[in-house]
């Protein structure tokens, strides 16, 4: 069901013991996540930049937020500071990692015949 | 009805009167022993003292776990019972016999997820660790019962959710 798909555990700031499964998603300029999970991390979206867009077909509205985002191996964490749009409604059973927000930060290696994904990050 | 007798008091119980004491409830960390009910695993003291109103020192693990298998609810016990498991709401293999005491075996993630369809889940190797209808929940759950989880999403519930492509 989500095994084959590329995806991240990212950890927003405040839900460090919830990473939210994210696709890796090439064609999206933007990170986005479910706007359900801004008030459970602490992030204030009241009077942030918003905009409107289709995704899936669905009409949905984003909210910015400068937020501290984790990744981790189980031994090593990786953090950054990023802009993430939380979105209400989401449609997706995951986020969204983009270019501006996620794969900025990476050397990013998937080779999907092997199922093998690898994401290093450009410290 | 089935009577039984729970630390001096006489109960009639059956499947239903469980199952509705458990409406509304998530189920805690799994220690060793589970109950499963629904298709998902329950701490047998959790479930005995929901359906009782019993404090849960007023019995044991094996007591509950008889208690619940009298109605006809399946057993198990994780594969290392010296290792912690959290593994609250796994989901149980169907095929079990309804009084097995089944050993868990470790199944694919996919196959664990099958019950939780639509539902937000917290994931830790292959286990599921909580399953909830919100992330607002399943937050709360980890932070209640002091649980870290690899990940967290919503169990895709149609093809639509899956691809993100539009209705037909």
């Amino acid at each position: 069901m989500l095994t084959p798909r590329p995806v991240v555990d990212i950890a927003l700031e405040g839900l460090a013991d919830a990473p939210m499964e994210c696709l890796l998603d090439t064609g999206a300029l933007r990170t986005r996540m479910s706007a359900e999970l801004a008030p459970l991390a602490g992030i204030e979206l009241a009077g942030s930049l918003t905009e409107e867009f289709y995704i899936g077909g669905l009409k949905t509205a984003g909210a910015l937020a400068r937020v501290n985002l984790t990744v981790t191996d189980g031994t090593d964490e990786f953090f950054w500071d990023a802009p993430v749009w939380f979105c209400d409604p989401w449609p997706h059973p995951f986020g969204l990692a983009g270019l501006e927000g996620f794969m900025h930060h990476f050397l990013i290696t998937i080779r999907a015949y092997d199922g093998y994904l690898d994401i290093e990050p450009r410290t | 009805m089935t009577a039984m007798t729970i630390s001096g008091h006489r109960y009639d119980l059956d499947a239903r009167r469980v199952q509705e004491a458990l409406q509304g409830e998530l189920p805690e960390p799994i220690t060793e022993h589970f109950i499963v009910v629904n298709g998902r695993r329950w701490p047998p003291k959790q479930v005995l003292a929901l359906v009782t109103g019993l404090d849960r020192a007023d019995f044991t693990t094996h007591q509950a776990r008889r208690a619940l298998t009298r109605l006809g609810f399946p057993a198990g016990r994780t594969a290392s019972p010296r290792v912690r498991h959290a593994g609250g709401a796994a989901a149980a293999a169907s095929s079990r016999s309804a009084h097995g005491q089944a050993t868990e075996r470790p199944q694919p993630l996919v196959e664990a997820l099958r019950p939780f369809i639509g539902l937000w889940v917290a994931v830790r190797g292959d286990e599921v660790l909580v399953a909830a209808p919100s992330p607002k929940e399943v937050v709360a759950w980890l932070a209640r019962h002091r649980q870290r989880a690899q990940s967290m999403f919503r169990v895709p519930d149609s093809e639509q959710a899956i691809t993100g492509a539009a209705p037909q």
